[in-house]
């Protein structure tokens, strides 16, 4: 499948040129630059070509359809799989924070989540006990993420929602300076959600940290991203959100059906999110 | 080589049984107070990293191990340990590098290594008679050599389990995570790997072919039942195969019992697992 996608459409640029002035172009400081990455798999190909940029500081969002390479990017990001072209991050070295998006683990494990967060950082095996300093930090960071209730739980008894904050708690005490996360909103109800969006700005803001997700979940997407990397193997569109997802774009990575259905809704009703983590997005 | 008398009368004074008088019993206590804990935490690796297979795999690759020092003429001692190690690295090797699943590649290997040693054996009517000793294990014959073997290896694997035993839980729990917080998945495997082909080894002598997954997995296991915290199923292990293996021995020395040494303990062990059993039911049933 190749389809070769312009940015936006000159239509597109003449309707929102007339709306509102377009934002000078600034060089900006990239915190990952995938150049020319290409990832195949017994001869077919999953990442054709991807150059893109995810900017210092923002909040940016991969997104495309099922099989689209939005996870095989990550995991290359990660060092997790082998690619040909160059991923830049910062040049003095950048701490990466992952969360999953499913983590499959052995559930009848014993581990609580006080060992799952020190484990990584202690040490003294934990057959000897956890270090009182790393028990101190750990309550501050699952205090972070308001789950300082699920300290002594076994993590194979922990809901959906709950592993993921205490995920996103491990993260964070990494101190990362690029957060990585795979489908936050996979597997988490509705207010589990907007409560770990909500969260994740408020922490970014106040931080300062790169965010750069995957999701197939368009609602976040606009509540939530600074910036959009449109994949479909190939970067179909990179940009502010509402540059980006044009029904041309999302018509295009993610064929018709989700043109069909994006086609008036947006970008137009991106500007009239009310939820309170909207309000603040820099660009809007 | 140093003299272990002293540490047979001490251990004869310890538990002063009728039956642990004998120098050879007390040779077999030491073996196993050596081998159970290291099977056991070990155990809780293997039970994590799901490689139960794998450890079969390994102590089946025992007679391939002994049929190679009797074709070259080296002693089988030290070619049995030896071959498991590369048995046990070239698994790990293909596994980390192949789109095979891991059960496919161990069952590979698994096969190859049987059929070649029954091949070497079946040349040989005389080497049949040893495979018994194989099957089945025989702590009672165990040799000071192999004892001192075992301190070395006792030392060596407390220190790794000591130094790596967090890392390892955080593999066992998810490589990727593991990986992305800067944990050396890679190194920990491999040595984790060449650590435990060694064990299994000496275990075969101990419990034999057949049970030697039995001695790694089967404390673990009753110990995840019944530990609330990583921490404590380490201590849980320890004390269910340490007292697997001092019950088991006794048992077998008694006149009503004579039953083979490594298959009773095993069966204490599967007692253990049954009693742990029981209590995380009545545990969940409280909670629920």
């Amino acid at each position: 499948m190749s389809r070769s996608c312009a940015p936006t459409s000159t239509s597109w640029n003449k309707r929102l040129a007339a709306t509102e002035a377009f934002p000078v172009y600034q060089p900006i400081e990239a915190a990952v630059r995938f150049e020319e990455v290409t990832v195949e798999y017994d001869g077919i190909s999953i990442l054709d070509r991807v150059s893109a940029t995810v900017p210092k500081g923002s909040c940016t969002a991969i997104i495309g359809p099922n099989g689209a390479g939005k996870t095989t990017l990550l995991l290359a990001l990660l060092g997790e799989i082998s690619y040909q072209g160059r991923i830049h991050t910062s040049p003095n070295g950048t701490r990466i924070g992952y969360v999953p998006q499913r983590l499959s683990f052995d559930r009848g494990m014993p581990l609580t989540v006080s060992e799952f967060l020190a484990m990584g950082f202690q040490k003294k095996p934990l057959w000897l006990g956890i270090h009182p300093k790393l028990q101190d930090l750990s309550r501050e960071a699952l205090t972070l993420v308001k789950a300082e209730h699920l300290a002594g739980r076994k993590i194979g008894a922990l809901s959906g929602g709950e592993l993921q904050r205490v995920l996103l708690a491990l993260a964070l005490r990494q101190e990362p300076d690029l957060l990585v996360l795979d489908e936050p909103s996979a597997g988490v109800d509705f207010r589990g959600e907007l409560i770990f969006c909500e969260l994740l700005d408020t922490l970014r803001h106040a931080t300062g940290l790169t965010q750069l997700m995957v999701s197939h979940d368009l609602a976040t997407v606009t509540h939530h991203a600074t910036h959009v990397i449109c994949l479909n193997r190939k970067v179909a569109a990179e940009g502010p959100p509402r540059q980006t997802l044009t029904s041309e774009n999302l018509t295009a990575i993610f064929g018709m059906h989700m043109g069909l259905v994006s086609s008036r809704s947006m970008p137009e009703n991106l500007a009239v999110c009310s939820a309170p983590c909207c309000q603040e997005r820099p660009d809007a | 080589m140093p003299e272990l008398s002293p540490l047979y009368a001490l251990l004869a004074q310890l538990l002063p049984f009728d039956c642990l008088q004998a120098r050879f019993m007390q040779q077999a206590l030491l073996g196993l107070l050596l081998l159970a804990p290291m099977a056991a935490v070990m155990g809780i690796i293997v039970v994590n990293f799901r490689m139960a297979f794998f450890s079969d795999a390994i102590s089946h690759s025992a007679f391939a191990g002994v049929a190679l020092g009797l074709i070259f003429s080296v002693d089988p001692n030290w070619t049995m340990p030896a071959f498991g190690l590369l048995v046990g690295l070239g698994i790990m090797i293909l596994q980390r590098h192949s789109n095979l699943s891991s059960d496919t590649v161990i069952g590979v290997f698994f096969s190859a290594m049987v059929a070649f040693g029954l091949a070497i054996v079946s040349r040989d009517r005389s080497l049949a008679r040893d495979l018994q000793r194989f099957l089945y294990g025989d702590i009672l014959t165990i040799s000071d050599g192999q004892i001192l073997c075992l301190m070395a290896l006792f030392l060596i694997l407390m220190t790794f389990q000591a130094v790596s035993y967090n890392h390892l839980l955080y593999i066992g729990l998810n490589p990727t995570l593991a990986q992305a917080h800067r944990v050396r998945v890679a190194v920990h495997q491999y040595l984790f790997t060449g650590l435990l082909a060694l064990i299994v080894m000496f275990a075969v002598q101990a419990v034999g072919v057949l049970l030697v997954t039995a001695l790694l997995i089967v404390p673990a296991a009753a110990a995840r039942n019944l530990a609330r915290s990583a921490g404590a199923m380490f201590w849980w292990a320890l004390l269910i195969s340490l007292s697997s293996a001092v019950a088991g021995l006794l048992i077998s020395a008694q006149d009503w019992a004579r039953t083979a040494t490594g298959a009773t303990i095993i069966i204490v062990a599967c007692g253990w697992f049954l009693l742990s059993m029981i209590a995380a039911n009545l545990s969940r049933d409280r909670t629920a």
